[in-house]
């Protein structure tokens, strides 16, 4: 109940501030951008190109459609997801405490729930970066299917506000570097080989399909397929886009809290 | 208009079983140069970081131009810290940025107007003498650079009240004497000087009013005057109280 209570009183007044925070890390992202771009938006094509091009050829379709065509909005959610947990562990964890901007920001007026957000925002936009350029890369060679597609971006940002917040969750509570090797080993690695990138989960057991319903990562994509293939059960569309915000809403407050608890004493 | 720019009242704060504050109270005029000294482990930093909001206390009350908070009220703490300059012990200047741009990052974060914060920032960068290194790396800086850089950064929002935790620690005699001046010219324009030292030859140069912790209680108040009426020198004071 104490825990609770903590949560809800959580001062959240929300400002343009975290845009200050999103523009310092912008403004540093400019300075270096060029090896980090490799990582966000070169390695899902190679997934792509190896995967798509490679395994393909053994595959002959799946629902009707090509091997490629199937799996280009699985690499858009899980590239996107990548790049937000990256940013979100590794950069976030340089900057709360090998760095210790946090701590420069925080005698400003700028509040822990604005850094937070900043936080977020900017991994989103990381994750934006990747995920769209897997989009256009499949536009341009024609893996793209449907109209709907155009409405992926918007799939991808919220993607990339929930892996942000809870990847930030997770460098709350973070001792070492070393930490992030169980998030993305246990959580990352896993969404990505059991949420429906790379095959239907309807094809997994059915003890597995429980535990796939609990991975955030299974609702992206299969929004994303959904809209890519212009199949749309608006019903499953908006129940799917609920769960992605509550647990975009719920690791949101989970940083907050958590990230003030490891700061202020 | 009050007379006092901050006002503590009861200020108690522990960590775990060790006691950093001690139901400490005091006033601080507008205008005035004020010290906090003490020996290491006194609850000089303990209670700075409380006024700037990243050490919470258990009780007590703090007043700050008007405004007053007692314990986590975050959106108080926000309000108070527009009128803050704070120049923390621990050296946080954003080294991926240069000296010019850590002013203007830290002048959004205050919401300062871009055509004003780059005019402040040059008008700080003429004050401190780090005109030619406004283009620098801070990473490429010297330890009396990246301190002036620091002081320089905790005025950009044009402070009544600069709070500085030991900003001369480690420096080499010129750095300090430099700084020291620096931090006079402020306090003659106005600004309202709140500092801890451990060096005592500080304290006698710059403090108008002090207060003297020792484990988490003030021992000593007043005028360096006042408190050397006994013919003892401050420094002769301060070890004897570091002994007992």
């Amino acid at each position: 109940m104490k825990l609770l209570k903590k949560i809800i009183d959580i001062n959240l007044s929300l400002s343009l501030k975290s845009w200050t925070v999103f523009y310092r890390n912008y403004t540093v992202w400019l300075k270096y951008y060029k090896p980090g771009i490799i990582g966000d938006i070169l390695e899902p094509l190679l997934y792509l190109a190896a995967l798509g091009l490679g395994i393909g050829t053994f595959i002959h379709n799946i629902d009707g459609i090509s091997y490629i065509q199937y799996i280009v909005p699985g690499i858009i959610a899980s590239s996107s997801m990548y790049a937000a947990a990256f940013e979100s562990t590794f950069g976030a964890y340089t900057r709360m405490v090998t760095k210790g901007i946090y701590g420069a920001i925080l005698i400003t007026p700028v509040g822990i729930e604005d850094i937070v957000s900043g936080e977020i925002l900017w991994g989103t936009a990381k994750a934006f970066m990747s995920g769209a350029a897997v989009l256009i890369i499949g536009t341009v060679f024609g893996w793209i299917i449907s109209p709907f597609a155009l409405l992926i971006p918007v799939v991808i940002i919220l993607n990339g506000i929930l892996f942000s917040s809870l990847s930030l969750l997770i460098t709350s509570f973070s001792p070492s570097y070393d930490f992030f090797s169980y998030y993305f080993t246990i959580a990352i690695s896993t969404m990505f080989l059991f949420s429906g990138v790379f095959y239907p989960v309807s094809s997994l057991p059915h003890l597995v399909k429980y535990f796939v319903y609990i991975m955030p990562l299974f609702y992206t994509v299969n929004i994303v397929r959904m809209l890519d293939e212009g199949r749309i059960n608006t019903a499953v569309l908006l129940s799917y886009l609920s769960v992605i915000m509550l647990f975009a809403l719920i690791f949101f407050y989970a940083s907050v809290f958590f990230i003030r608890k490891r700061i202020i004493k | 208009m009050e007379e006092n720019i901050l006002s503590i009242k009861n200020l108690t704060k522990s960590f775990g079983e060790t006691a950093a504050l001690n139901n400490i109270s005091f006033n601080i005029n507008y205008g005035d140069f004020f010290g906090l000294i003490g020996p290491n482990g006194a609850g000089k930093s303990t209670l700075l970081k409380i006024l700037y909001g990243i050490v919470v206390p258990d009780s007590g009350t703090i007043n700050i131009k008007g405004l007053s908070f007692q314990s986590a009220d975050y959106t108080k703490i926000k309000k108070i810290k527009y009128d803050l300059g704070v120049v923390p012990q621990d050296d946080n200047l954003d080294e991926d940025l240069t000296v010019y741009e850590n002013l203007l990052i830290y002048s959004m974060y205050f919401g300062l107007p871009k055509k004003e914060s780059s005019k402040r920032s040059d008008e700080l960068l003429n004050f401190f003498n780090l005109n030619d290194k406004k283009f620098s790396k801070v990473a490429d800086l010297s330890g009396g650079l990246r301190r002036r850089v620091m002081i320089a950064r905790a005025l950009i929002n044009n402070p009544s009240l600069i709070i500085l935790d030991e900003p001369t620690s480690g420096l080499d005699p010129e750095y300090r004497q430099n700084i020291w001046n620096k931090l006079k010219a402020l306090n003659e324009n106005g600004v309202t000087v709140l500092m801890s030292t451990h060096y005592m030859e500080e304290a006698e140069k710059l403090f108008k009013n002090m207060i003297i912790l020792h484990r988490g209680n003030i021992v000593l108040r007043g005028k360096i005057s006042d408190i050397t009426l006994n013919k003892k020198s401050l420094e002769e004071i301060f070890l004897d109280i570091a002994k007992n």
